[in-house]
């Protein structure tokens, strides 16, 4: 067959049919024998098939892929046992005939056997309204009713004045954990609490910029910790040692100056000290000096008008009712 | 970018022609550079045109400006979206998992690979020829996510289906 001297490829001979059974020579390709037992073909042009080595003996043959499920699923079968999870798509498994793909021209899209499209989007295969079913009643046994009781927000925030709010992310990645997900609000109207003006004060004076007058909100957030359970611990603390503290009076409050002071207050301020003068000058309670004069003085109603609407404008600052007001009360007080 | 540049060597044989040229001198002989303009060809992604009996699967035929048109994404995560971090850490994941799975069942893959990521499982579908024996096949299979998950710290499921030729589109 092989010359040694000179080499050429082999081609097909007859003989071999007798010699080996299973050989059948392959149209076209003189180079190449067809073996019947695993129905593939393979080249001879380095030899007899003996000596190429293969089919030496009886070889299983090759198995014949068996038919898809899909030809044997009875129509009503449990769907949720064939996709109990999220899987890709699988032509095996899902009897429709679904065609994914741009058409070729005057084609149809290609079908599903061998279908890339269809592995690369999300399936929602599994989530039938049987499977849907079935969870809500996998997941009835750890589930209570909400408190009948709790029927409106008024009632809701009158019980559970404190709101605690922490978020959980999803992502896909190597890790699940978000570092992001310790942060963790606390929200409490300060009216709950019981605080009288000076704790007020202090306690407004403490917080700062986590008060919003608006809503008489304080907010805390806390992220200081890595874990969320400590955070949570952090802010229930800072809340409890807020309120205490802000009942105590500290020896060094009593420097407090008027620019401390959060309200314009009257009583003492130069604003009263000037009336006072200007009515005593003018004469209008008649002769007499000393504190009788200034309590009735004070007593008068045009007295009382000037000081509310001062107090009015120092605190609202300057808008067209309160300037008014000012002008209203002082034209009083000067009988204009 | 293809550059077609074409050079053209003149040697002068006088003064005189020296005198007259009007390309580039050297004090001894004449060179000349033509080049042409740049036909700048985009070769992404793109099998060339033949004969008719070229076969191309869906993913190879169409091109990749077809991508979000007529056709979807190989790799999906969350990384890309706003507010999310770790999208050079995913691809580069993604294109290490294409190699390994490429050169393990070399061969055998029909199609491209798709990636799937749900929270930090790593689902890799693939579709195979039928060339080798199922037991060489479920032994690589194993070994693939076994040695992937131990990699990338996270489990790595493989899904595989199997056909018996590719799925032809389209013959260029």
């Amino acid at each position: 067959m092989e010359s040694t001297a000179k080499k050429r490829r082999c081609s097909f001979n007859k003989d071999w049919e007798t010699t080996y059974h299973w050989v059948k020579p392959v149209q076209g390709d003189s180079q190449r024998v067809f073996c019947e037992v695993c129905q593939s073909s393979f080249s001879v042009s380095h030899g007899a098939p003996e000596r190429s080595g293969r089919e030496f003996g009886s070889r299983k043959p090759r198995r014949e892929e068996g038919e898809p499920r899909t030809e044997k699923m009875p129509l009503d079968q449990d769907w949720t046992a064939v996709y109990p999870a999220a899987t890709p798509f699988r032509a095996g498994s899902v009897p429709l005939p679904v065609r994914m793909g741009y058409p070729m021209k005057g084609g149809v899209p290609p079908e599903k056997k061998g279908n890339l499209e269809l592995i690369k989007i999300p399936n929602f295969l599994h989530l039938t309204p049987a499977a849907i079913k079935k969870h809500c009643e996998a997941l009835k046994p750890f589930c209570t009713e909400w408190p009948s009781a709790l029927d409106t927000d008024a009632k809701c925030d009158e019980h559970f004045p404190i709101k605690v709010e922490c978020t959980d992310y999803v992502s896909s990645g190597l890790s699940v954990r978000n570092p992001s997900a310790r942060i963790v609000q606390l929200k409490v109207k300060l009216s709950i609490l019981n605080l009288d003006d000076h704790a007020r004060k202090k306690m407004l004076k403490l917080v700062g910029e986590r008060y919003c007058k608006d809503t008489d909100v304080l907010t805390i957030t806390t992220d200081s910790c890595p874990l969320r359970q400590q955070n949570y611990d952090y802010a229930q603390y800072l809340l409890t040692v807020l309120y205490h503290e802000s009942w105590k009076t500290e020896a060094w409050e009593a420097e407090k100056t008027v620019a401390d002071m959060e309200e314009y207050s009257w009583e003492g301020s130069p604003s009263q000290k000037n009336i006072m003068d200007m009515l005593l000058r003018m004469k209008v309670a008649g002769e007499g000096e000393g504190e009788e004069v200034q309590e009735q003085l004070l007593a008068r109603s045009e007295v009382q008008e000037y000081k509310d609407s001062v107090t009015r404008l120092k605190n609202e600052g300057d808008n067209e009712s309160s300037v008014l007001q000012y002008k209203e009360a002082v034209k009083k007080v000067f009988n204009l | 970018e293809q550059y077609k540049i074409v050079s053209r060597l003149t040697h002068s044989p006088g003064l005189s022609t020296l005198a007259r040229s009007s390309l580039l001198c050297s004090s001894s002989g004449l060179r000349g550079l033509h080049v042409t303009a740049a036909c700048c060809k985009n070769r992404a992604a793109r099998i060339r045109i033949g004969k008719g009996n070229k076969p191309l699967t869906y993913e190879q035929a169409l091109h990749p400006h077809h991508i979000g048109h007529c056709k979807g994404w190989l790799s999906q995560h969350t990384s890309n979206l706003k507010g999310e971090e770790g999208a050079a850490d995913r691809t580069v994941e993604d294109v290490f998992i294409r190699r390994f799975m490429f050169g393990t069942f070399h061969g055998c893959l029909a199609n491209e690979i798709v990636l799937k990521r749900r929270g930090n499982v790593l689902i890799v579908c693939t579709i195979m020829l039928q060339k080798m024996i199922p037991q060489k096949i479920y032994f690589l299979i194993g070994y693939s996510e076994w040695l992937l998950s131990h990699l990338y710290k996270c489990p790595v499921k493989l899904e595989i289906q199997t056909l018996q030729d590719k799925a032809v589109y389209k013959y260029i």
